[in-house]
């Protein structure tokens, strides 16, 4: 008898076929389960990017142009904006949670499927919010500071003194509008790369599971 | 896939699962890797399944479409076995039911199994499942003659690591 022969007679013995019993309901939430780790992902990079940009505006908080805005309106403005900002994504993580927890406890194709629309939809709304986010506090400091830097003032003055003013506000809204952009346009990349990947798994999945149940 | 034919796929996997974890048995080292793989192939099948056409016996297919996975999953996480992994773990031989030589030598045999490539191991695995070489043809993709010469190619190559 050679070795494979020895092996299969071991192979086949009773009691090295006994493994766990899938009954019919584990193995249909076997098919069901694939969206949550995709969805603990999102979760996870949500919290990651938080740390990011909490790290980052650590790092600029004593830089020269902060140090300008210290004592004017645009510093406390600027807090509550920020206060507001953590508020708003805290909220934005219970909800990534809460889809998480839902969608790994779901073993019922209708509620996944209502779950992870839920999810894309969260997402959706949470790059928005940033997003707008991002332009509004912008436009916020540098209007407040137009009013209220002394150095900015003068310079407004000197150009209006000069006849340029016209070209003085086009040259800042230009520049703001550049500036804008570049960031907005990095954002949406960077959104578009990172979290296009994961809702276009949770598309797929939810495409699947449409068909599974028309 | 409509209901009708979810519930029959789902029927049919419960009835023959245990190919499935068969076939995790010989790919896998730990409880968590056979769950994993499992869950694979379960739903590679169910991939699948639309364009099973019942030409081929549902076991057939499945041994084609869960080997397959096993073997696509282990290259890409190139995973590489050592015998102390498996020694621990996946055969849960009990030392009474053998006298000493004959549990040694089972314990050689399948660790020398575990160091075969991922396509040698699964031509072992339909040997030791007790396919016939057409089956195993059918199964692989290869021709008979190309099953048989693979096989004893696997066996001396089982034999060396054996008798080094």
């Amino acid at each position: 008898m050679d070795e494979l022969d020895i092996l299969k007679k071991d192979w086949n013995k009773e009691e090295n076929q006994n493994f766990p019993k899938l009954s019919y309901n584990d193995i249909y939430k076997m098919l069901l389960k694939k969206s949550s780790s995709t969805v603990k992902w999102i979760f996870i990079i949500s919290i990651l990017e938080f740390l990011f940009w909490t790290i980052i505006s650590f790092g600029i908080k004593d830089n020269e142009s902060m140090k300008r805005l210290k004592g004017t309106d645009s510093e406390t403005v600027l807090n509550v904006l920020t206060v507001l900002g953590y508020i708003v994504l805290c909220y934005f993580f219970y909800l990534f949670y809460k889809n998480y927890k839902k969608i790994s406890t779901t073993d019922n194709a209708k509620k996944l499927m209502e779950n992870i629309l839920n999810t894309r939809r969260t997402v959706k709304q949470y790059v928005g919010f940033n997003l707008v986010f991002v332009v509004v506090s912008t436009v916020v400091v540098v209007l407040i500071e137009f009013n209220q830097d002394t150095h900015l003032e003068a310079r407004v003055h000197e150009a209006a003194a000069s006849g340029h003013i016209f070209m003085f506000y086009s040259k800042i809204i230009l520049i703001t509008a550049g500036i804008l952009t570049i960031t907005i346009t990095i954002l949406l990349g960077f959104y578009a790369l990172i979290y296009g990947i994961l809702l276009k798994r949770l598309n797929k999945n939810y495409k699947e599971l449409k068909r599974m149940d028309l | 896939m409509n209901k009708e034919q979810e519930h029959s796929f789902i029927a049919l996997l419960e009835r023959h699962q245990n190919i499935v974890h068969k076939v995790c048995r010989l790919y896998t080292n730990d409880y968590d890797a056979h769950n994993d793989l499992f869950q694979e192939i379960t739903i590679q099948l169910w991939k699948a399944y639309p364009k099973f056409r019942g030409d081929a016996k549902f076991s057939t297919w499945m041994y084609r479409i869960g080997l397959n996975t096993a073997i696509t999953l282990y290259r890409k996480s190139k995973r590489r076995v050592t015998t102390q992994d498996f020694d621990a773990v996946q055969f849960r031989i009990k030392a009474e039911d053998y006298d000493d030589t004959e549990e040694q030598q089972l314990k050689l045999l399948y660790s020398a199994v575990k160091q075969l490539n991922d396509i040698e191991k699964a031509l072992v695995f339909l040997y030791l499942e007790d396919k016939n070489y057409r089956e195993i043809s059918e199964t692989m993709g290869i021709s008979e003659v190309n099953a048989r010469v693979k096989m004893n190619r696997v066996k001396t190559k089982l034999r060396t690591i054996l008798n080094p």
